[in-house]
């Protein structure tokens, strides 16, 4: 028997994710990556030709005239809607997954990463709920001295929208995690929730960039180069 | 969006605070700056704000909320002011849904030359190049207020019955114009072009860019100045379509209120005459849109306080609405807002949260923890792929992520980033036989002498039937049996019951320690010891005389002869910052191999 292999950072670190959002309730989902541009971009709020699509670079699909134009999901978000049309409210979720950017590649942007997508959605979620959901987070994947902090921001499937830092005591300094915010009451009822009586938090964490924050990794592109080194350039202890 | 603090000082009477502090304000009430030097500020408007705060108007308001220091004046709450309709020109739109309205202005008599100095310096500091003081104007009021603006020749404009003519209308297929750029464009059918009637010529691809045909030169007299409002949708396309992003493009696909050309003209018109003389004859306004009426959106307190999970009282959500100068009116704790006309972001109950949660500040919205929730979604699938991974790695192996893109595919990329792979992968054996032979060279670094490297991914196909979750493994599990396949379908496998109370492993990691991109060289070496010698000591020595070259020291054979212990270690060098030469690695192991010797034992 020979000794064990590695399990590759970014599965650790989805696991660890999974577990703490498991403690407050979040099941885990999984979803497609080629996705339609209705799931993608329509249903989220993001019509055609609106210049907010151009927050996303996106990777079309080749397609027919007559077929559905398709995309490589650029967020986990489209998981919002196919959740919330299967299962309904209330509901908890977190939706881990590969996502794809068409831009180009540096030590910060890869045009493939991960994304842990999070919804939360009842009667009487709030604002409040959202900070204290990634308050702990933070605390438990970073340290107990982490805290979160809100700023105002934008995207078309959350109102209000909030831009989400994270104080990282090693760095001594706030850095930008996520985009989150309150479920739009569009995006609910595309998905034929109730938005009168319905209402939840989303957000969306680049599952690299905190990875590469709490374990000092400086170049996002090691990650998904297939080299074992990647999985040996940590000591790894089971818990 | 650049902003000069100077420019904004101009709006209020009150001392603006310190780069800084606006900085620290705006970022956490409205925008994030992208960047501060000196006197600028580069805002990062928000999309849905774009609207209204590309602008310097559209900031100072925003900065009057947050500090709570009036306006001194507001240019969109003052009078707009009424022109003649002039005898000499005509206005026509083809399609009034492309565009909203169209005011030609008639200015007769000007002088151009070159801008004032405080103009010069106001364009300056938003990093504008002066042209000359009417293109300067027009950009000043676009940068001031946000509304695009153009002003043509007109005396390259044909007059016919004392008239000159405009006609706002499509391309024709393949029509060009020579912007005043000097470039040519070839435009499609879509876009939308301003022309001159009479002689059928574009003077402008509309809301994008002037043409060279009616440039305004320094000979020119005689001005038709535009202030308009075009569709976005259409102006995106066309931006698109010809890769010419503008200032005017990127304000109009925002869709910017009608009502702001009417502040655009007035304020163009008075700034060119101020500064480059001339008479304003009149003014044509063709409104087909005709003035949107104002939309009402209420908001109870008890709404914004269980959106935002706060206990905002009525005094402070009406405090944020005056900051804002937003219009309200309020009975029993229902607030119904009348957005002014360039709000045009403000339009559900929830866009009132957001205005008030922000002024009042998110850092007074406490963090609550959700309530226990009794149900949560059935997981026994991931769960059942993560017991997958689990047993692989107990099986020896390590886990690999490789890209979703390949050489050849059943799915093709429209646009794809790397044009060598264009298509996404329909396996994961390509990117695994590649992974391992890179794995097979790299094994020194990461595994003992007597392993090799076995790999697997989880990870998405995307066979021509559809996508679904591969699991691949280089080699086949011995320990599961000669029929165990290298690859299985983790979409389709029965992973129910085999996921149901499974709970995946976790482990700690540590911090990151970085990896060489230089080659590394191994080297083996063989000793006899005494029997009685503790097995670590050649080891200590080995690592003790090897500096800092040596990244791993493993023992892979051992065995007894005649009373001595013969052990051998192989020995990897590696340097973070250059390639090591064979001498190099040869000196250290001279040293090794004394240094053992003068310890007492026999180096093979």
């Amino acid at each position: 028997m020979s000794s064990p292999g590695r399990l590759h950072p970014i599965t650790v670190a989805i696991r660890e994710m999974a577990d703490i959002f498991g403690r407050m309730g979040f099941g885990v989902v999984q979803g497609p990556e080629l996705e339609t541009e209705h799931y993608n971009f329509d249903a989220l709020n993001i019509p055609e030709d609106h210049s907010s699509r151009d927050m996303w670079d996106t990777f079309w699909i080749k397609t027919r005239e007559s077929e559905e134009k398709k995309v490589l999901r650029t967020h986990t978000s489209p998981m919002q809607i196919r959740w919330l049309e299967s299962h309904g409210a209330p509901t908890r979720i977190v939706v881990p997954g590969k996502c794809f950017r068409n831009e180009a590649t540096d030590m910060t942007h890869e045009a493939q990463f991960y994304q842990l997508e999070g919804l939360a959605v009842d009667t009487d979620v709030t604002l409040a709920h959202l900070k204290g959901t990634l308050e702990r987070f933070c605390k438990e994947y970073f340290g107990s001295d982490a805290k979160v902090r809100f700023r105002p921001s934008y995207f078309p499937f959350t109102e209000p929208s909030v831009e989400v830092d994270v104080w990282f005591s090693a760095q001594q300094k706030w850095l930008e995690v996520m985009g989150a915010g309150m479920v739009h009451p569009k995006v609910l009822e595309n998905a034929g929730v109730d938005a009168e009586k319905y209402q939840g938090f989303a957000f969306g964490l680049g599952v690299e960039r905190f990875v590469m924050i709490k374990y000092g990794i400086p170049d996002i592109r090691l990650f998904h180069s297939g080299d074992i080194r990647f999985n040996y350039a940590f000591d790894e202890k089971k818990v | 969006m650049k902003i000069s603090q100077k420019w904004l000082q101009n709006y209020f009477d009150t001392l603006l605070p310190s780069a800084e502090k606006l900085d620290d304000v705006l970022t956490f009430h409205a925008f994030e700056i992208e960047e501060a030097s000196g006197d600028m500020l580069d805002v990062k408007v928000l999309p849905n704000r774009a609207a209204d705060c590309l602008s310097h108007r559209g900031i100072a308001k925003e900065l009057s909320a947050i500090l709570d220091i009036p306006l001194k004046n507001d240019p969109l709450r003052s009078d707009v002011g009424t022109y003649d309709v002039p005898t000499s020109l005509k206005v026509e739109i083809e399609d009034p849904k492309k565009c909203l309205r169209y005011m030609g202005g008639v200015v007769k008599g000007v002088k151009v030359g070159p801008s004032p100095a405080w103009l010069k310096e106001a364009l300056e500091a938003v990093e504008q190049r002066s042209i000359n003081n009417i293109v300067d104007a027009t950009n000043y009021v676009m940068l001031d207020i946000g509304q695009p603006l153009h002003a043509f020749d007109a005396g390259k404009l044909e007059m016919k019955e004392g008239k000159y003519a405009i006609l706002v209308r499509g391309a024709k297929e393949d029509e060009k114009i020579t912007t005043l750029s000097n470039e040519e464009f070839n435009l499609n059918s879509g876009a939308l072009l301003i022309t001159d009637a009479h002689s059928g010529g574009a003077i402008g691809i509309a809301g994008v860019k002037g043409g060279k045909s009616a440039e305004v030169t320094a000979d020119t007299t005689d001005l038709i100045v535009e202030s308009a409002n075009f569709e976005g949708t259409s102006i995106r396309r066309t931006a698109q379509a010809l890769r010419l992003s503008t200032d005017a493009s990127q304000r109009f696909q925002n869709r910017p209120s009608p009502e702001l050309a009417a502040y655009g003209m007035r304020d163009v018109l008075t700034l060119i005459t101020d500064i480059a003389g001339g008479e304003v004859i009149g003014v044509v306004d063709e409104y087909p849109a005709s003035p949107e009426r104002s939309r009402e959106v209420s908001v109870t307190l008890e709404k914004i306080n269980s959106v935002l999970g706060s206990d905002f009282s009525n005094i402070e959500v009406e405090d944020a609405l005056k900051r804002l100068a937003l219009p309200y009116m309020v009975v029993n704790d229902t607030f119904t807002v009348t957005p002014p006309f360039e709000r045009t972001d403000l339009t559900i109950p929830e866009d009132l949260v957001e205005e008030v949660g922000r002024i009042v500040g998110y850092d007074r919205i406490p963090a609550t923890e959700l309530p226990p929730i009794f149900s949560t979604p059935d997981q026994t699938r991931y769960r059942g792929i993560e017991r997958m991974r689990d047993q692989m790695v107990e099986q020896g192996y390590t886990e690999v992520s490789t890209q979703s893109f390949a050489k050849k595919g059943d799915i093709a990329l429209a646009n794809p980033l790397d044009k060598a792979k264009p298509a996404l992968r329909t396996s994961l054996e390509q990117n695994l036989q590649e992974a391992l032979a890179q794995a097979k060279y790299y094994a020194p670094l990461v595994l003992a002498p007597n392993e090799k490297p076995k790999l697997f991914e989880v990870g998405t196909v995307f066979p021509k039937e559809g996508e679904h979750i591969e699991l691949r493994m280089t080699e086949r599990v011995v320990a599961w049996g000669d029929k165990a396949d290298v690859v299985d379908n983790l979409s389709v496998a029965k992973l129910e019951d085999y996921g149901k109370e499974y709970e995946p492993k976790r482990y700690e990691l540590g911090t990151y320690k970085p990896f060489s991109v230089y080659p590394f060289i191994t080297r083996d070496i063989a000793l006899w010891i005494p029997e009685e010698t503790e097995a670590r000591e050649p080891e200590r020595i080995i690592r003790e005389n090897a500096g800092e070259l040596l990244v791993r020291l493993d023992q892979f054979d051992r065995f007894e002869k005649e009373g001595k212990v013969s052990l051998a270690f192989r020995l990897v060098f590696e340097s973070m910052e250059r390639t090591l030469t064979d001498d190099e690695v040869n000196g250290v192991m001279e040293k090794i191999s004394a240094a053992l010797r003068a310890a007492g034992y026999e180096v093979r």
